[in-house]
């Protein structure tokens, strides 16, 4: 079971004097339980990937394949689809509209036909996992919250529905950089317990060399690269080329090769890069 | 993105023609002078003067005729029912009978002119909103309304609500849009269902719709001030502009048509 599109092309105003480009042939597997990057400058086609994937929008030409079933526009196939595929959208926090956030978490469920007592459960095991007291918060207003907090219940609201494959639109735009963390760790641990693929939308290039194994950059419209995340930020041509910046641990790398340092870190994330650099200097200090 | 497509009626053809080019006070009041004019006529040839004038403006806009037709369509059942009615319903000769159907010479007539009147109405206002934008057609109305500000009616601040809304029709559009994708992929249906089913199943896009142009306006209002705006202290505006020989000309030739019309209907 996976996510495959073959040779999706997305044109906007198909036929008209300006039609455009949005995607042009792109072919992507997306494996399951996957944590995967969707990486690109503005305007090269991120967002409206992210559209097809549960049939918000359609591809002009090529299909969107998600567990055998070819999304379409018939009514049965994008319920099947949109049962599979969560999306939580830039700034989900506002799409907030109910009293409590009880009720808030309890719209996906109650969409899907979920009986009282798996409302219940979904709505206390999904504010569990984004780390909120559910006995603390869920009489609360949503629009009462910290932005970290709202931003953390808008997550919740989409996790609850139990989707087999969750895309976050660049979830941590406007977090301050601890609750940027635990909410990515929280989706590492949702990824890890649950068996859920997670495919994360960011500008931030330290967080997806943090988080995602693998990584597919767009470029215009097109895949530009596919595979892993460290062999992509390895190639700093590449990198360059895609208009992307290399995450920190990868240019503090680059920095020391340069001096002709004899430390040599291990790139991957910030987190390992420092303990890496650190088993180094202490091996040399103590020569 | 095809929610803020669909809007037709009113909407801007940008271009660089000497019609855009020129003032939108004088293309406001020359539409509102047509308009009188149309309503003057009794006869359909006395419409000549206008149909002509129309003419030049739109050869001379550049706008493709297209465009006109497309602001036709959304008052289309409007002129087919006013047509069918009066060619009907209307007393007088008969020319053509089957059953209880009856067709006059003077329903026919009658027919003509009305139609001829409600699509010059419309080509009138489309030329005008297709050739200028809205920003300006705001401003011309804010002119237009500046002697009023000496019987005490705030002329400015009308002017500034209205192109603060049409500045943000567009911005909420696609807000509208936004908030349905999300909507719908918490599984939400809308549209379906019974009347009920249905109302309920707007109540999450309006609210979140609601708190964010509640958030939209008091960063606007927030941003404005911060720029030194002040209600009641007199405005300039970023883009001054001069009359021109195009504005005299339009001007010129809609008191030509209107009076043309006035008095073939008075002396013919």
């Amino acid at each position: 079971m996976s996510i495959d599109l073959k040779n999706v092309d997305y044109v906007y105003d198909s036929g008209e004097p300006f039609e455009y480009f949005a995607l042009r042939g792109i072919s992507l597997h997306i494996d399951d339980g996957a944590f995967v990057g969707i990486v690109g400058r503005t305007g090269s086609g991120k967002s409206t990937l992210v559209e097809h994937l549960n049939g918000l929008l359609f591809s002009t030409r090529g299909d969107v394949i998600v567990d055998d079933e070819i999304v379409s526009n018939q009514r049965a196939v994008l319920a099947k689809v949109r049962r599979r595929v969560g999306i939580v959208f830039q700034y989900p926090e506002d799409q907030f509209f109910a009293e409590t956030i009880f009720e808030e978490i309890a719209f996906g469920c109650r969409n899907y036909g979920f009986s009282k007592e798996q409302v219940d459960e979904s709505v206390h095991k999904a504010m569990s996992i984004v780390g909120l007291d559910p006995e603390r918060f869920l009489p609360l207003s949503p629009f009462q919250l910290s932005g970290g907090e709202q931003r953390r219940v808008a997550i919740a609201s989409v996790i609850a529905m139990g989707q087999k494959y969750i895309v976050l639109d660049e979830p941590t735009a406007g977090l301050d950089s601890g609750s940027k963390l635990a909410v990515l760790a929280e989706l590492e641990s949702l990824r890890q317990t649950a068996n859920v693929t997670v495919i994360l939308v960011s500008h931030n290039m330290d967080e997806v060399a943090e988080f995602c194994k693998q990584v597919i950059v767009l470029d215009e419209g097109t895949v530009a690269f596919q595979g892993s995340t460290d062999a992509f930020f390895r190639d700093a041509d590449l990198v360059d080329r895609t208009g992307l910046e290399l995450p920190e641990s990868y240019r503090l790398a680059r920095a020391l090769k340069d001096c002709g340092s004899t430390l040599t870190v291990n790139e991957c994330s910030t987190g390992r890069m420092l303990d890496s650099l650190r088993l180094c200097v202490s091996e040399q200090g103590g020569a | 993105m095809a929610l803020s497509r669909s809007f037709v009626l009113g909407q801007h053809y940008p271009g660089t023609s000497a019609v855009h080019q020129s003032g939108a006070l004088v293309k406001l009041v020359s539409t509102i002078a047509l308009m009188i004019g149309v309503f003057v006529a009794t006869k359909t040839v006395q419409y000549i003067p206008i149909v002509l004038l129309l003419a030049v403006g739109i050869g001379v806009s550049r706008i493709p005729l297209r465009f006109f037709a497309r602001g036709l369509k959304p008052i289309l059942f409007l002129i087919v029912l006013t047509v069918v009615v009066q060619v009907f319903f209307t007393p007088g000769t008969v020319i053509w009978q089957f059953w209880f159907v009856r067709i006059t010479r003077e329903g026919l007539g009658l027919a003509g002119f009305i139609l001829c009147r409600l699509v010059l109405l419309t080509l009138v206002s489309v030329l005008l909103t297709a050739s200028t934008s809205p920003i300006e057609l705001t401003d011309a109305v804010s002119d237009l309304l500046k002697p009023l500000s000496h019987i005490g009616v705030p002329s400015a601040e009308i002017a500034l609500v209205m192109s603060i809304a049409m500045r943000f029709v567009p911005t909420i559009l696609e807000e509208t849009e936004r908030i349905i994708r999300a909507q719908v992929s918490r599984g939400a249906r809308i549209g379906e269902g019974s009347l009920v089913v249905r109302m309920k199943s707007f109540i999450p896009i309006l609210i979140p719709l609601f708190v964010s142009s509640f958030r939209r306006a008091d960063d606007l209002a927030v941003a404005m001030e911060a720029r030194g705006f002040r209600v009641g202290s007199p405005r300039t505006r970023y883009h001054a502009r001069h009359f021109q020989s195009f504005d005299a000309f339009i001007l010129l030739g809609t008191a030509a048509a209107l009076s043309g019309v006035i008095l073939w209907r008075l002396f013919l």
